[in-house]
């Protein structure tokens, strides 16, 4: 009876506690500013022939945006307003979204892919409207201007997976051949310019370059040609939807797994497996930007709760990871900018605006930690990669399996050399 | 005082005449002045946008309906002849400094000689054969412009602003001009080539070639004229699309553009002038604004029950299904209602 009556007592201290906290509490997260936003522009290629990776990158931009609105209660008390446009995966409709986004005051925005960016870039660098490329091709920012890379690009790719093939795989004589097989876009060609700049540093030969569209239904007649080359190795620089047809079609005519096969980070997801099929592309060496789905870092909780519930669909998806840090670095970016500045600055949405979310947030980006998600991001100048290192992984036991620690990748200007962009 | 009971023309020019009667020009000119004033006045980004890429599609659907529409000569190659026009304006304007009026003249020029080219079978093959050999040239051109270094192959080239002088057409507003004057200039073109000897002689060529041979006609003369004055439209569409966009990739020109174009003069109604421009916009609203804009996000609202994706894989599929109810209701294209509607209005208030 005794301790009963205590634990009343007990329960009504707390509550009476906590109503007289609460005024307080609630005073200690970032004031509220409801009706203000801060408008920022998503383009995403959620139909078309690029779809299987835009709806997931779709979905996971998105659903972070409503977690930092919801649970983190914006950016310094600002919601992010998230203008998404689907680009189609086609450069008309990119323009058309462009323009749309700075029509409606967007601070700046963010593609998806490098071939979206490449449509769009050069109406944003005429006009200072700075924009962000998740998965990134040297062309979108070399030389750098107004566009900026989340992570490192293709070409980044492609050097990173050779040098670990030469230092873990190759273990014959002289310089293994290799065979590149593109796409026949901005994807294919970061592959193509890195091999083109590196190769003869790195002592790897090419030995052929094929080129895909995205909707190839067979590359038989091209993987013939390749291997009547007799390559050591294959290198893919494409979506998935190819990637898995071109493995699919080397397992056929018996070249693989005998030849070594790597992808770039466009290809190495979850959908590469389940398009290809778990047995057709085990094995498979591939690099990736950002974490794996199950490896265990601080940001990744959140991430996996809100797909679980939103998104089931998308839950092992590594483009899922890529878009959710996206969001994340977006609402940093907007945030440096807020604390340099101010709202006022932002709420026109106009060139002024743009000049200072580059010059405070972008630029300002010093090793933020996205949650451990990718690597951290920081401006360097003369280097538009915000995020500079990646990690090799192969497909085990139908899993996209880290087999390396974080490879930081070098700085290749590009612009440099005569050929590029020519 | 008289009364009007009727419209007469006394001299051969009054017969000939586009515009016959005072309530014909005041229409045009009221026309003109609203389309020049209100949408730089009136819309914004994403309107304005979607005007100039009407504008742009408008001129080379125009070229494609006097190729296909006039004198019967099918082509499922455009996109690529459009691509020709807009990478020779490109790498005039960016490679060698060329003014703006010399790469856009050169566009149209190059392009339909690149059309005479692929045109040249069809001095020998008609009908669907004739359409494989343009495919060809859509696919060929496209491979030329990915692996020759001009262009900038598969990373694209980016195109200067457009300028006059010391006009440079930098924003919307302005390059709504520049699309929309020469817009007018295609369609008046358009419109009289048909009435030329010229325009006689294709649709002779397309009714019955072998007639027309027989009347005196030069029909491989003429086909090929019909491919050069088509492929001279689609790379004039060409260089103001590549000078409005500010880069150009191949993928920007696909087969499936090529083949949209023949369904927007078929949806507009073939071998009219009006047909194109009625097809061209409905295509081009219902693809840019209706869908995306407004049915998306509509059925994203309403069905939240169906899975992430759902409603903007809906809207290719709901647009494909408005093309094939409009050639199953109205294979005479949107032309033809036009003319129904003109028809009731002049007779108006009298059914006949």
């Amino acid at each position: 009876m005794k301790n009963k009556t205590l634990l009343i007592i007990n329960t009504i201290v707390c509550l009476a506690l906590l109503t007289f906290m609460v005024p307080f509490l609630s005073g200690c997260g970032p004031a509220e500013h409801p009706g203000l936003t801060l408008k920022v522009g998503i383009m995403t290629p959620t139909t078309g022939p690029a779809a299987e990776k835009g709806v997931p990158l779709r979905d996971a931009n998105l659903d972070c945006i409503q977690y930092i609105n919801d649970e983190l209660g914006g950016v310094n008390g600002y919601k992010i307003e998230a203008i998404n446009l689907d680009s189609r995966y086609n450069a008309d409709q990119a323009v058309t979204n462009i323009n749309q986004f700075m029509d409606e005051g967007c601070l700046f925005f963010t593609t998806s892919s490098s071939a979206e960016m490449s449509y769009v870039q050069e109406i944003a660098n005429r006009l200072g409207f700075p924009g962000l490329v998740a998965y990134s091709s040297p062309n979108n920012y070399h030389p750098p201007q107004h566009v900026y890379g989340q992570m490192p690009d293709y070409g980044d790719d492609w050097t990173a997976f050779t040098k670990y093939y030469l230092e873990n795989i190759w273990q014959g004589t002289g310089k293994p051949k290799m065979a590149l097989m593109v796409l026949n876009n901005s994807t294919g060609a970061g592959a193509k310019n890195a091999a083109r700049a590196m190769a003869d540093t790195l002592g790897v030969e090419i030995i052929a370059t094929e080129e895909h569209a995205a909707t190839t239904l067979s590359e038989t007649v091209a993987l013939s040609r390749i291997m009547a080359l007799n390559p050591d190795v294959i290198y893919i620089s494409s979506t998935p939807k190819p990637a898995a047809l071109i493995i699919s079609e080397a397992k056929d005519l018996g070249m693989y797994p005998d030849v070594t096969i790597g992808v770039c980070h466009a290809a190495m997801t979850s959908k590469l497996v389940e398009l290809g099929g778990a047995d057709i592309v085990e094995g498979v060496y591939g690099v990736f930007p950002t974490i794996s789905w199950n490896d265990d870092v601080p940001g990744v909780a959140k991430m996996k709760e809100y797909a679980a519930a939103l998104h089931p669909s998308d839950v092992n998806n590594g483009d899922y990871i890529a878009a959710w840090a996206q969001s994340l670095i977006i609402a940093e970016i907007l945030k440096k900018t807020l604390d340099a500045v101010g709202y006022d600055v932002l709420a026109s949405g106009d060139a002024t605006a743009w000049a200072a979310i580059e010059q405070y947030g972008f630029q300002g980006l010093d090793g933020y930690d996205v949650g451990g998600l990718q690597s951290a991001v920081k401006y360097v100048s003369g280097d538009n990669r915000l995020g500079k290192s990646l990690r090799i992984n192969r497909v085990t036991n139908g899993v996209i399996t880290a087999i390396t620690d974080w490879v930081e990748a070098p700085l290749i200007r590009y612009e440099d050399y005569d050929w590029f962009g020519h | 005082m008289s009364l009007p009971c009727g419209t007469r023309n006394y001299n051969y020019a009054q017969d000939m005449a586009i515009f016959r009667t005072r309530t014909h020009w005041v229409l045009l000119i009221g026309f003109l002045a609203v389309l020049f004033t209100v949408p730089p006045l009136v819309f914004n980004h994403l309107w304005l946008n979607t005007v100039n890429s009407i504008g742009i599609t408008l001129i080379a659907a125009l070229g494609l309906n006097i190729l296909v529409g006039y004198c019967g000569q099918l082509s499922i190659g455009h996109a690529g002849f459009i691509a020709v026009g807009a990478y020779t304006s490109a790498i005039l304007t960016n490679r060698f400094d060329m003014p703006f009026l010399v790469g856009l003249i050169s566009a149209g020029l190059v392009a339909g000689v690149v059309g005479i080219i692929f045109g040249l079978p069809s001095v020998r093959v008609k009908g669907f054969y004739l359409a494989i050999t343009t495919i060809a040239a859509q696919f060929i051109i496209i491979w030329v412009i990915n692996h020759w270094g001009l262009t900038g192959g598969f990373e694209g080239i980016s195109v200067p602003y457009a300028s006059i002088g010391g006009l440079v057409f930098d924003s919307d507003v302005k390059q709504f001009y520049l699309v929309m004057v020469i817009v007018a200039l295609a369609v008046f073109f358009a419109k009289n080539l048909t009435r030329t000897k010229v325009g006689r002689a294709f649709i002779a060529i397309r009714d019955n070639d072998l007639a027309a041979e027989v009347m005196g006609i030069n029909v491989n003369y003429y086909k090929l004229l019909a491919f050069f004055i088509g492929c001279f439209f689609a790379g004039i569409a060409g260089a103001l699309l590549a000078h409005t966009t500010y880069t150009l990739t191949a993928e920007q020109f696909s087969f499936t553009d090529s083949i949209l174009y023949i369904g927007m003069i078929i949806i507009g109604g073939l071998g009219t002038t009006i047909g194109p421009i009625l097809g061209v916009v409905f295509i081009k609203i219902t693809q840019k604004v209706l869908l995306p804009i407004y049915l998306v996000p509509f059925l994203e609202r309403t069905f939240t029950n169906f899975p992430a994706g759902f409603a903007t894989g809906v809207a290719p599929m709901v647009f494909g299904l408005i093309i094939v109810l409009f050639l199953i209701l109205e294979p005479r294209g949107l032309a033809h209602r036009w003319n129904l509607f003109k028809a009731a209005y002049r007779l108006w208030p009298f059914s006949y």
